[in-house]
């Protein structure tokens, strides 16, 4: 190697990513297929075949990363997870609503274990150049940093209090509403979604920060430069974009709407079936609404944390992260793909998850001080698959 | 065999070693073994390496990274070499592998799989739902129901307005038509619910069954057929198709088949998308709320010949209320998005009285 005579010389690498949406919607298509002949138990199997074909394809420092895990631990996690998930449904279903509650708090209650535990496996999972990644923060670091929860949680709790207050007892005849006690409620509402808003903000920086920081590769451990501020002034930024957004959306709407009801003016008589229609059509479109009114602001705030985050994280004292995502053309990306992907009613997904996943991994250079041979790996044990099971169900997807 | 050259990386150090790469044919498949500089470094077994799948038949990534698991992996640049040794030391793919390289494979098991995933929802589920329902216990359908019709009583419906002396000559008719239900015709031999008739106002013209024996008739549904000058059979006969649904325990069937529906749907196309994995499991609970309904239909026929009671006016009573002329035609593609079965055709059946073959 060139570098090994100065160690002390700084190396650029882009990152690279050569796969393509056509190759993906393959693998997509077979993974969508197998799922439903298999009654959805292909599941961990399609998760571990896409993650390996974006690792696969992401080559960093002219090595590809490797999606390395036994199959084994995957199935096992899954089946736990349809276990789980049909003991819930039974409960909610047969009216059992002690264990549908005690379920719930539990779930509640082990939210940080289970996102750390996918943490865990998802680090242990991805490989470079042989050397596993890890995250070694302790349980106790996992709920610490996950305190704005049980605030958000105690805050909605004290909503719920109050109004139980409020309410008449049971017997009584109902008392005229209070307007001073209609307004407190009020308050109290606004209020606890205030907090719920910074505790968001905050869990957010503190789960980011968290990963990094008590991540590892070889032996070095993550290096995490943002602070909350950071944070707040993007979330900021993303309300402004949003209310942008919905002002738009809602003059489109307007427009079109308008035009339409001109156009019923015409039509002398619309049977029950063309009005039931239309009001089918109406629930859909205000669903389709919610989504294309919010995709601005969520890919503007995906971006410029992607940006922030990559922009100030590196590992130890040898290597660090340059990001040069452009946000508007990240934004615009999205917006294409969602209208892409909802007329084709989501077989457009596949090419749009590899185009915002290139543009994002190509935004990414990395500087490496002292060559690349200098990583010691630590045969770590490898991580349950409960953990991205139950990431999975919950949204948190391997890519993206 | 031409030598594959590859980067191991041992899983110790990020420094890669230089090695020749030789694949031995096996009987379950091929095993690696590493040389560096003419010497023996690694041998490992087919079952302890995770085989870098193909994902296109024409184009290879840049380089592949074959998992030795705690032996680290190896990195080749040259994927085409590798390609080759792997065939030649007969290594079979996944039937993945096989689907997204070949388009004959894919549509095989396309085909294979639309013809069972329509035996499964065709067939399957509902005959799964028919027996699944009978492990579940009649108290638990009562206690369910009757907490039902009290949040109902709560929010939509009020007391009836009927004279007591109207509600209970049509009780006593509703009492004499449960007694003549004969063994032959109960779809669950053992079940044997206590079947009650309660009136409500409210919900415009409607008669629904809870699971467990209640039924209730709304005084919309009395008024209709006095205002259309029908005879009490129409009532009666209506009752009957609610007792089917009683009887044959479509409720506690339905939630067994939307819980199949919704957690299969879900699993298999949610992927896809919610809207075309709710739909699909909308549809098809649908069809099966369709069939429920000409079941229903053909107890209430049964039931009505073996009192002796017209079936006509029951049909001409449901036209009445959806208005429709009885000849109308139904629109397929309308009927598909309807949890009833097309009203004409349905009356139609009944006058003649051979809804069920």
């Amino acid at each position: 190697m060139a570098t090994e005579g100065r160690p002390s010389a700084i190396e650029a690498f882009a990152l690279e990513f050569s796969g393509t949406g056509g190759e993906y919607f393959r693998v997509w298509i077979v993974n969508v297929l197998l799922t439903i002949v298999t009654f959805g138990f292909y599941t961990p199997f399609a998760r571990r075949r896409t993650a390996q074909y974006f690792w696969g394809h992401t080559v960093v420092a002219d090595s590809p990363l490797e999606f390395s895990v036994q199959q084994r631990k995957m199935v096992l996690g899954f089946l736990i997870l349809v276990g789980l998930y049909i003991a819930f449904n039974v409960a909610s279903d047969t009216g059992q609503d002690t264990v549908v509650a005690v379920m719930m708090a539990c779930g509640a209650l082990l939210a940080p274990y289970f996102w750390g535990s996918a943490m865990r496996f998802r680090l242990n999972a991805t490989r470079w150049r042989g050397v596993r990644l890890q995250f070694t923060a302790s349980w106790g670091e996992v709920y610490r940093a996950a305190w704005p929860i049980f605030v958000m949680a105690l805050a909605w709790i004290g909503v719920v209090v109050l109004g139980g207050t409020f309410a008449p007892e049971e017997g009584e005849p109902p008392a005229k509403p209070d307007t001073a006690e209609a307004i407190m409620l009020f308050g109290a509402v606004v209020l606890a979604m205030l907090v719920s808003v910074v505790c968001l903000m905050r869990l957010e920086f503190n789960s980011k920060s968290l990963l990094v920081a008590r991540g590892r590769i070889g032996g070095q451990p993550g290096r995490w430069k943002p602070v909350f501020g950071d944070f707040v002034r993007i979330w900021l930024a993303t309300v402004g974009v949003f209310i942008a957004s919905a002002i738009a959306f809602a003059l489109c709407v307007a427009l079109v709407v308008g035009g339409s009801f001109a156009g019923l003016a015409n039509v002398k008589e619309a049977g029950l079936a063309a009005t039931v229609l239309a009001a089918i059509a109406g629930v859909v479109a205000f669903f389709f609404g919610l989504i294309l009114s919010t995709a601005p602001a969520r890919a503007y705030r995906e971006a410029r944390v992607f940006h922030l985050v990559w922009n100030n994280i590196g590992v130890s004292h040898v290597a660090r992260f340059k990001c040069e995502l452009r946000v508007w053309r990240y934004v615009r990306l999205r917006i294409k793909n969602l209208f892409l992907t909802l007329l084709t009613l989501g077989f457009y997904r596949p090419f749009a998850l590899v185009s915002e996943y290139r543009m994002k991994t190509e935004s990414v250079t990395l500087h490496v001080k002292g060559g690349l041979n200098q990583l010691a790996g630590q045969l770590a044990r490898e991580e349950q698959g409960l953990g991205d099971a139950l990431a999975d169900a919950v949204g948190l997807d391997l890519v993206g | 065999m031409p030598g594959v050259r590859g980067l191991w990386f041992d899983g110790r150090s990020s420094r890669g070693r230089d090695v020749a790469i030789a694949l031995h044919p096996g009987r379950r498949g091929p095993s690696i073994a590493l040389q560096e500089a003419g010497r023996d470094v690694l041998a490992v077994d087919h079952d302890q390496v995770g085989w870098p799948e193909r994902w296109s038949a024409s184009r290879a990534p840049r380089k592949i990274a074959v998992d030795l698991r705690e032996h680290g992996s190896l990195e080749v640049a040259d994927v085409a070499g590798w390609q080759e040794a792997l065939q030649a030391a007969g290594h079979r793919g996944s039937l993945a592998q096989g689907m997204q390289t070949r388009w004959r494979v894919f549509l095989g098991v396309a085909v294979v799989a639309v013809a069972a995933l329509f035996a499964f929802y065709r067939w399957v589920t509902p005959w799964a739902a028919t027996h699944l329902t009978r492990q579940v216990p009649l108290e638990w359908e009562v206690r369910l129901s009757n907490e039902f019709l009290e949040d109902l009583d709560a929010a939509m419906l009020k007391p009836s307005k009927l004279p007591p002396e109207r509600q209970a000559a049509l009780r006593a008719r509703f009492d004499a038509l449960a007694a003549r239900i004969e063994p032959g015709m109960r779809r669950y031999p053992g079940y044997a619910p206590k079947l009650t008739l309660d009136f409500r106002a409210g919900m415009g013209a409607n008669a629904f069954a809870l699971p467990g024996g209640r039924i209730v008739m709304t005084d919309g549904m009395v008024e209709a057929a006095q205002k259309h000058k029908l005879p009490d059979d129409a009532l009666i006969g209506v009752l009957a198709h609610e007792i089917g649904h009683v009887l044959h325990r479509h409720t506690t069937r339905m939630v067994v088949e939307q819980g199949v529906l919704n957690i299969g749907f879900g699993l298999a196309m949610g992927d896809v998308s919610t809207l075309v994995s709710f739909g699909g499991s909308l549809l098809t609970g649908l069809a099966y709320r369709r069939n429920h309904e000409t079941e229903s239909d053909c107890f209430a026929l049964a039931l009505m010949r073996s009192a002796n009671l017209p079936t006509a006016p029951m049909a001409d009573l449901l036209l009445k209320i959806e208005g429709a002329p009885p000849d109308a035609a139904g629109n397929p593609w309308w009927s598909m998005l309807s949890s009833h079965p097309e009203t004409p055709e349905r009356a139609r059946a009944m006058k003649a009285g051979h809804a069920c073959t």
